[in-house]
């Protein structure tokens, strides 16, 4: 039998428990983090060969910064006349044309902000936290989960859909009366085949404990964590606990629906924000890292052609003047569904295996209150509203400016057909439907508005697309040839990772190619 | 939030349309990218108008709507074949087009065949 990589893995998993497996996965690079945590070492450094780098995301930012520090003589070229990529962040003046749209100036009030490109870091996401700590960047905690947030169910039946219900609630409520349930199996007898000596006893007080269940009969009265009708105060004020909603209730509404997803591992807690705004992390390594004298911003690629000496780049700048620039490689960091449309010079393989990747219609909207009525009035400070209005998604609540006056919040966060369809309303038009669905949560909503700043990640120029997405075929077939190199040519971004849509993708995929890189050219 | 996304299965859509009409859920859900003139936006959008492939076999137009392709997202679970087929009608003899309409009954072939798979949908970021 030969050893496969699983049964490898499984036998560690036998022999030496779970820590040793995880070392096992850590040394296939499959570790349960993004795989790697530190930059490549590039040991006898570049010696001033040229490589030039087609993009300013972090995929780009993180190739210039890395290979410069090792000593390659390095560029950048960038369509924008900004460093970033969908690291943006939209604040006063910051200017936005959708393909086939009208020119948004953002006017939101000094100091607000809103980040529509990637916006929360995750823990795990060291690869992201390597450069926030290298270059100093200022980070606060992003609340991804609430408590005390909102499910808005639309999709359910009953007396509890279509209304906001307290996330506690639902949470304490699903949990109690499953745990009671699943006791009263337990206790029939019905399952003891499943138990080993003491298990059922243990599983019984595991139950009790999960659920709030009380007495003989584990019954599911409630709980103090699903909030109250009056509070517990000085004095005489003991508090007036709730009451569960009826089980069938809560279990038609479908609020429930949502509970499990900031369980997923890219969005469980701890997660970061950059104070001031995601657009920090490439200030961090345009102004530290010194990346920013070694872009050529407004600069279009219009053609890449390499041959057995090197790369040649023809580009155009804002104002017409075209150029060609050479170098002995290139990291290009172009979205696939951006370089498909360019004149590549790349081969039939890598020209078919791009078309395999689908790019994400991602919608966003920030929404400038007047008053953090979230806060004043609900006593919601930071994550989510979830609602299973598609159009919508979430209403996101935000994690920075505490308890200040006013706020931006994200309004819709929606994906896929539903983003397309609400792209094709002018931007005034996404704002009023951001604001009718709003107005269904909270009574101030359309009071408090103020400003807006929207964008359609599948209709702005350079991108085309929030990320890209493979298939489990696509993955399979196409996405190992656009990890090899072609010639000189190395592709790089998030979209040549497993971390996809995120800016750990990107910086992690820019790794991997700079130590390709380097690999061949410390051989020639 | 990949919870959400997984709610999508559960959408039904809210209006059933009787006789749905193909122009206005092309403009609802399609002229984002492909514009309300079906033109398109070189290097971005292909234009519907004039296209070989859109007055083409219906059952690979159906397909490709249904499945989405490249920066076009799957459709199937938010329009109903009855409506995918009123916007397919309405592109094929639109702006020029000339192609013969495409039944809903060919939508809802291809959905219950093996079409080739949509992309598998990511969380969100």
């Amino acid at each position: 039998m030969t050893l496969t990589r699983r049964t490898f893995l499984e036998g560690l998993g036998r022999i030496g428990g779970t820590s040793l497996l995880l070392a096992g996965m850590e040394a296939f690079g499959m570790g349960i983090a993004s795989a790697q945590t530190a930059p490549p070492p590039l040991q006898g450094g570049g010696k001033g060969k040229k490589v030039v780098i087609l993009g300013a995301g972090v995929a780009g930012l993180t190739s210039a910064y890395e290979l410069g520090k090792a000593g390659y003589d390095v560029t950048i070229l960038e369509a924008r006349s900004f460093a970033g990529g969908r690291s943006q962040t939209a604040r006063k003046g910051f200017q936005l044309t959708e393909l086939g749209g009208e020119t948004q100036t953002c006017t939101f009030d000094e100091g607000n902000y809103i980040n529509h490109g990637p916006w929360r870091i995750p823990f795990h996401h060291r690869s992201t936290l390597h450069y926030v700590k290298e270059f100093g960047v200022e980070v606060e905690l992003f609340n991804n989960d609430n408590d005390n947030g909102y499910m808005f169910a639309t999709q359910g039946k009953g007396p509890l859909a279509n209304k906001p219900v307290r996330k506690m609630e639902i949470a304490a409520d699903m949990r109690g009366n499953a745990a009671e349930i699943l006791a009263k199996v337990v206790q029939s007898g019905s399952l003891d085949q499943q138990f080993g000596a003491g298990d059922k006893e243990l599983f019984l007080e595991y139950l009790k404990s999960e659920g709030w269940l009380d007495g003989k009969d584990y019954k599911y009265h409630g709980t103090d964590g699903r909030g109250w009708i009056t509070k517990p105060g000085a004095g005489l004020v003991a508090g007036t606990p709730s009451k569960p909603y009826d089980f069938t209730d809560v279990l038609h509404s479908g609020g429930w629906r949502v509970l499990s997803s900031v369980s997923d591992w890219d969005q469980q807690r701890t997660m970061f924000q950059p104070k001031g705004g995601m657009y920090m992390i490439p200030r961090g390594f345009v102004e530290k890292g010194g990346v920013g004298e070694k872009i050529r911003y407004s600069t279009v690629v219009e053609k890449i052609r390499q041959n057995a000496k090197g790369v040649e780049i023809s580009v155009v700048d804002d104002k017409g003047q075209k150029s060609v620039v050479k170098a002995d490689y290139c990291i290009c960091t172009i979205p696939l569904s951006v370089l498909k449309t360019i004149d590549n010079g790349l081969s039939p393989a890598k020209k078919a295996a791009m078309d395999g990747a689908a790019y994400a219609p991602v919608g966003k909207i920030g929404l400038q209150m007047k008053r953090r009525f979230w806060e004043e009035d609900h006593w919601i400070y930071g994550g989510h509203v979830f609602t299973d209005d598609m159009d919508i998604g979430s209403i996101s609540l935000p994690s920075t400016n505490w308890l200040g006056q006013k706020g931006v919040l994200l309004g819709y966060y929606q994906f896929f057909a539903n983003a397309a369809k609400v792209s094709a309303m002018t931007h005034v038009e996404r704002t009023n439907f951001a604001l009718d669905f709003g107005q269904k949560v909270f009574p101030a909503y359309r009071d408090s508005f103020e400003s807006s700043f929207s964008v359609a990640w599948h209709r702005v120029k350079y991108n085309l697309g929030g990320w890209a997405m493979w298939s489990d075929e696509a993955r399979a077939r196409d996405y190992p040839i656009l990890l090899q190199p072609e010639g000189r040519i190395y592709l790089a971004g998030e979209h040549l990772s497993h971390i996809g849509g995120w800016q750990a993708g990107g910086i992690e995929s820019a790794w991997m190619q700079i130590a390709e890189l380097h690999k061949h050219a410390s051989a020639s | 939030m990949r919870s959400l996304l997984i709610a999508t299965a559960l959408l039904t859509v809210a209006t059933p349309a009787l006789a749905a009409d193909g122009s206005a859920l092309y403009q609802q859900n399609c002229s984002a990218c492909h514009q309300p003139n079906g033109k398109g936006i070189p290097g971005a959008f292909p234009a519907l108008s004039g296209d070989k492939f859109v007055v083409g076999d219906p059952k690979a137009v159906a397909a490709t709507v249904l499945n989405g392709r490249g920066g076009m997202p799957p459709w199937k679970d938010t329009l109903k074949d009855d409506q995918l087929a009123a916007i397919l009608t309405f592109v094929r003899s639109s702006w020029g087009n000339k192609a013969p309409a495409i039944p809903a009954a060919t939508f809802t072939a291809v959905r219950n065949g093996a079409g080739p798979k949509a992309a598998k949908p990511m969380p969100g970021h």
